[in-house]
């Protein structure tokens, strides 16, 4: 597990505490620290709307039982600018979700992470990265 | 490994496409002897016109920044190098993209690189200032006024007699609510993500679309007095007027509930749009208020060339967050009620 590394000299982390990353809302209110779960889930649908988007997988449990899960995901307008669009992941596709469930205890989540079944997080670095290439191979 | 190459290679990519503002920066103030730039005269930079004649500031821009609107404690310079600055955004892009450690709050969030929300994968320019804030010259905001301290505690002891944060909706922030973010402000501060707008000039207005909450400011440029007294709104009356090379546009009749940095609703704001060449806005505000401050303040942000277009940012389209916030917040009071009483029948 990749750690924060501690940040030390130039004042750097006087700079960043003072330049918090002003969320949409507080993440820690709306989710909760003592749940965090990691599981194998299909995308079912994949909602692109503000200010966040919301994956949908369902999740088969140990039992064969099939639960439906909402994953809380980075806003469209940062998505599209990094090129990723609506028809940039298939449904269907499976991955390894990591992240925090809803306080409120309903099958709602904030993905930490989302892997694909080859190892790789989704969009890291934008378009390089992303499981599918554009129509013109760009 | 891979994840944090990606990451800075990113990084310096948009590094490489703003050497202007960075040389051009420190070249102008080591001539000038002078580093305070508010309602310093544009510069020898010819700025293209409008068809109608305006100085055409139109086009996509961006305000993202990792500088404080404060300059932080224990920094007691004005500007870093650029040695410094780089080093502290390559630290800032690092730590942004890296991943937190499990089981602290700062955890409970998704990856910023991976959901395009880590600033050094975008357009930034870069700013040597170590605030915002240019004046006062400590790069802080001024001591409140005894007004403005009476009424700070007025509003919290307000804030306290509605209850929590998530006792109502009504008590969450204007941000999770979707009225009013700091990108939209006034003045327009960026955050940390859609930070981009868009301006557009016609005979006789500016209109400045606001990427976050998909707002726009449509400006009067014609000399119209501003609305009536009673008449208050959350962006304010805002008019504008051409000094020089210099879009100013002027608000007021903004709303008790907005309170910018604690500001009241007489808060006057003067914001200032300069074009300094054909990649860069220099946008400079000066806030007025003597009912919270003992003296006016004023601020400066490089607003850097970015490409377009911008998408719909509908903010109530799904804002399922709120609801869980709210959720969340009863879901712990049942616990908590729960577990005191286990606890009473122990007893």
């Amino acid at each position: 597990m990749r750690m924060r590394r501690v940040v030390a000299g130039l004042g750097a982390g006087v700079l960043l505490a003072a330049a918090p990353l002003t969320a949409h809302h507080a993440f820690s209110s709306e989710f909760d620290i003592n749940k965090p779960f990691k599981f194998r889930g299909v995308l079912t649908k994949w909602e692109m709307i503000n200010p966040h988007s919301w994956f949908h997988f369902d999740v088969k449990g140990d039992d064969g039982s099939v639960a439906e899960w909402m994953i809380e995901g980075g806003s469209p307008n940062s998505l599209i600018k990094q090129g990723v669009t609506k028809h940039t992941l298939a449904v269907g596709t499976e991955m390894l979700i990591e992240g925090y469930q809803a306080k409120d205890g309903t099958n709602k989540g904030v993905g930490r992470n989302l892997v694909l079944a080859d190892g790789r997080r989704l969009f890291l670095g934008g378009e390089s990265n992303l499981p599918e290439k554009k129509p013109d191979g760009k | 490994m891979n994840h944090r190459l990606l990451v800075l290679g990113g990084f310096f990519a948009v590094l490489a496409t703003v050497p202007w503002l960075s040389t051009r920066t420190v070249l102008g103030q080591a001539r000038s002897g002078s580093v305070k730039t508010g309602g310093a005269p544009a510069t020898a930079y010819a700025v293209p016109r409008t068809p109608d004649g305006q100085p055409d500031l139109q086009g996509f821009w961006t305000n993202a920044t990792y500088t404080p609107l404060e300059r932080p404690k224990g920094v007691t310079k004005e500007l870093y190098t650029r040695e410094e600055v780089l080093e502290l955004m390559k630290r800032a892009a690092t730590e942004e993209a890296e991943q937190t450690v499990p089981g602290t709050v700062a955890d409970v969030h998704y990856d910023f690189s991976q959901f395009g929300l880590d600033r050094s994968q975008g357009v930034m320019a870069l700013n040597l200032r170590t605030s915002l804030i240019v004046d006062p010259p400590d790069g802080r905001l001024p001591p409140l006024s005894a007004e403005g301290q009476r009424r700070a505690a007025e509003r919290a002891a307000a804030r306290k007699s509605r209850g929590g944060p998530h006792d109502a909706v009504q008590n969450e922030p204007l941000g999770a609510r979707c009225i009013l973010m700091d990108r939209n402000g006034p003045p327009m501060l960026g955050g940390a993500y859609n930070n981009t707008y868009q301006i557009m000039q016609v005979p006789g207005y500016v209109m400045i679309l606001a990427e976050m909450l998909h707002d726009v400011r449509i400006i009067p440029l014609d000399g119209r007095p501003h609305l009536p007294e009673n008449v208050r709104q959350w962006t304010g009356s805002y008019r504008g007027h051409w000094e020089g090379q210099t879009l100013v546009v002027e608000t007021r009749n903004l709303t008790d509930k907005f309170a910018f940095q604690g500001a009241s609703e007489k808060m006057r704001l003067t914001e200032r749009f300069t074009r300094v060449d054909a990649e860069t806005i220099r946008y400079q505000f000066t806030v007025d208020d003597p009912a919270t401050w003992t003296r006016p303040w004023s601020a400066e942000v490089p607003w850097r060339k970015d490409s377009g277009p911008i998408f719909e940012h509908a903010c109530h389209e799904g804002n399922y967050g709120l609801y869980n916030t709210l959720a969340g917040a009863r879901a712990e009071e049942k616990r908590a009620a729960e577990d005191a009483a286990k606890k009473k029948s122990r007893q």
